[in-house]
């Protein structure tokens, strides 16, 4: 299905004529009327404030339901990207759609939970009075308030009528989640969300994050912290200098790359040079390690090892880790 | 509930809950006793006949009521001048400009809420002044209403142009440049006494045009004409001074305002639609 109907089975675009391209992955199909639009996409979206280019090109999908990481280093974009799918910013160029609708559309803002990365709210309100607030702005029923609930999930529930004021720089995040989390919205943006949590903060939002994805929510996490990604995300990008870089699950970002470490006895030296082609060998003393090693290509090794007359006495698989790749990623730049 | 109201509604509770209205009704209470112990001086002063008593104690209230008209306009411009700006500097504005909320209605509605504000705190000012000097001296003005009417136009213009600052400039820069306008459209009123006084013509010009630019003096004057009794309109008593009217703002003036006020409010809008958070 082309962007074009996506966005009008949910929402009349606001501008017609833009340039429409067909996004990569739609997300699932509904059993009656049109499948779901992807949560978040983008096709060349730029911004520039004066001579500075904040996001030169990007183009992603954000399929329904995912954990999506957007990842990179400070200054690449991301926070613009943030603003310009919320409809705080204006792109200088290119197009968003979010739900369906065009970027920034007020009606689909209530279908938007957001947490910004700089996360105040009014501190001479209470934590309640603040979440009861954001719910009349969603113009939600009395009945589907549910402030303590939410301050409950957060850790707050005890400090629900103590004005902001009071609160530390992390319990205000966590109230900024809360915030974030009325109204059941099909779309959850946490812009950085624990870059003032303990280790314990972010233990309990990793597991919110997971929780929604159990619901079926989408989550768009915006984060540098790599550690967070790879536990929680299905499938990240990683932008640098306004441009996506790379984009996929986390399998396929560090599966492809994968690597392992052999110790074989019973073979004369130098036997690892015929399988060569297999991947880029190095000797570490009693052990060799096979880098870059294709799908299924080592217990095809192993099966050859044992042929030939050799001992497999370990096999280690390493895993690429996100930051390795992260870094490798943004080195090639 | 609508979401302007909702908005509305915040900002009244914020005027309340950071005690501004105390603040500012703390001070007129302070000035108000003053006033009273004035007002028993001069009503009951031995060396003034009874005819310059009837003459005095209304042209003090005028006086006193333009102290006062000069701490509505400060509150108006301190209570708009954070309003957009300092919401946006802090982050708090973004929380909120990301529900479904349009820009007008985040814009209208801190206006409805600081003018219900402004309006409760002139009520307030306008209630408490003239009941003392009824009480003290006996003198209730001729349009106690239009006096409340005419001061809060006045500070609604000084309001709006707050609000509309705020848009672009600073909290301190607002409030700074909304103080500096109010002190000028008044100065122009006194060029404006002065050049009547001596016939000339430009000078009178100063005033006319002023007026129309900022019309927070020709509204003052409003709230003079309220004050004054017919006696001294008939004398002229005080015409070449900045505190003396010869009529009530005109229809088409008043008519003038509303639509200043609109279009100013439709720049802010215009400026707000267009700022990025």
């Amino acid at each position: 299905m082309s962007l074009d109907s996506w966005a009008e089975a949910e929402h009349e675009p606001a501008t017609p004529s833009a340039p429409r391209v067909e996004p990569a992955a739609p997300a699932s199909t509904a059993a009656d009327g049109p499948p779901p639009s992807p949560a978040v996409h983008t096709v060349e979206l730029a911004k520039r404030y004066r001579r500075t280019v904040a996001l030169r090109s990007l183009s992603m999908t954000v399929a329904r339901g995912e954990v999506f990481g957007f990842l990179g280093p400070n200054g690449a974009g991301k926070t613009t990207t943030v603003k310009l799918l919320l409809g705080l910013a204006r792109p200088s160029g290119g197009e968003a759609l979010v739900l369906g609708a065009p970027a920034g559309d007020v009606e689909t803002r209530r279908r938007i939970g957001y947490l910004p990365e700089l996360f105040r709210f009014q501190h001479w309100l209470t934590a309640r009075e603040v979440l009861q607030l954001h719910a009349r702005l969603l113009e939600l029923a009395r009945r589907d308030r549910r402030a303590d609930e939410a301050l409950a999930l957060v850790g707050l529930a005890d400090r629900a009528d103590d004005k902001v004021a009071t609160f530390s720089k992390g319990m205000q995040q966590r109230l900024g989640l809360a915030v974030a989390l009325v109204g059941e919205p099909e779309l959850v943006v946490l812009d950085e969300p624990t870059s003032a949590l303990d280790p314990v903060g972010r233990h309990e939002v990793r597991a919110i994050v997971r929780r929604l994805r159990e619901r079926g929510t989408t989550v768009f996490l915006n984060t540098h912290l790599l550690e967070e990604a790879e536990q929680v995300c299905d499938r990240v990008t990683v932008i640098d200098h306004g441009r996506a870089i790379a984009t996929g699950t986390l399998d396929e970002l560090l599966g492809a790359r994968a690597s392992v470490r052999l110790r074989v006895t019973g073979l004369p030296d130098g036997w690892w040079r015929a399988y060569g082609a297999l991947g880029t060998w190095t000797a570490e003393g009693d052990w060799l390690r096979m880098a870059g090693a294709a799908a299924g290509a080592v217990p095809e090794l192993v099966a050859q090892i044992v042929r030939t007359g050799g001992s497999v006495e370990a096999v280690v698989p390493e895993h690429q880790t996100l930051e390795d790749r992260f870094l490798e990623l943004l080195g090639a730049r | 509930m609508s979401q302007t109201a909702t908005i509305a509604l915040l900002t009244m509770r914020e005027a309340l809950r950071r005690k501004l209205i105390a603040a500012f009704l703390g001070i007129t209470i302070a000035l108000v006793v003053l006033s009273a112990w004035g007002f028993d001086r001069l009503s009951h002063s031995r060396s003034l006949s009874s005819g310059e008593v009837a003459v005095s104690v209304p042209q003090a209230l005028i006086l006193f009521m333009f102290m006062f008209s000069f701490v509505v306009a400060l509150s108006a411009s301190t209570i708009s001048s954070p309003a957009i700006s300092a919401e946006i500097e802090s982050g708090v504005l973004q929380s909120v400009a990301t529900r479904p909320v349009r820009r007008a209605q985040i814009l209208l509605g801190k206006w409805f809420g600081l003018a219900a504000v402004l309006a409760a705190y002139a009520a307030a000012v306008c209630a408490l002044e003239l009941v003392v000097v009824d009480v003290v001296s006996g003198f209730t003005p001729p349009d106690p209403a239009g006096a409340f009417g005419y001061l809060l136009a006045e500070g609604l213009v000084l309001l709006t142009v707050g609000l509309l600052l705020s848009t672009r400039l600073s909290a301190l820069a607002t409030g700074v440049v909304a103080v500096a306008l109010f002190g000028a459209a008044w100065l122009a009123g006194v060029v404006g006494a002065i050049g009547a006084d001596l016939h000339l013509a430009s000078l009178r010009e100063v005033d006319s045009v002023a007026r129309y630019i900022l019309p927070t003096d020709g509204l003052w004057h409003g709230v003079i004409y309220a004050l004054e009794p017919r006696t001294i309109l008939a004398n002229a008593i005080g015409h070449a001074t900045p505190f003396y009217a010869s009529g009530p703002p005109s229809w088409a003036y008043l008519l003038w305002c509303a639509v200043w006020v609109v279009a100013a409010l439709a720049v802010a809008l215009l400026v707000f639609e267009r700022r990025e958070l």
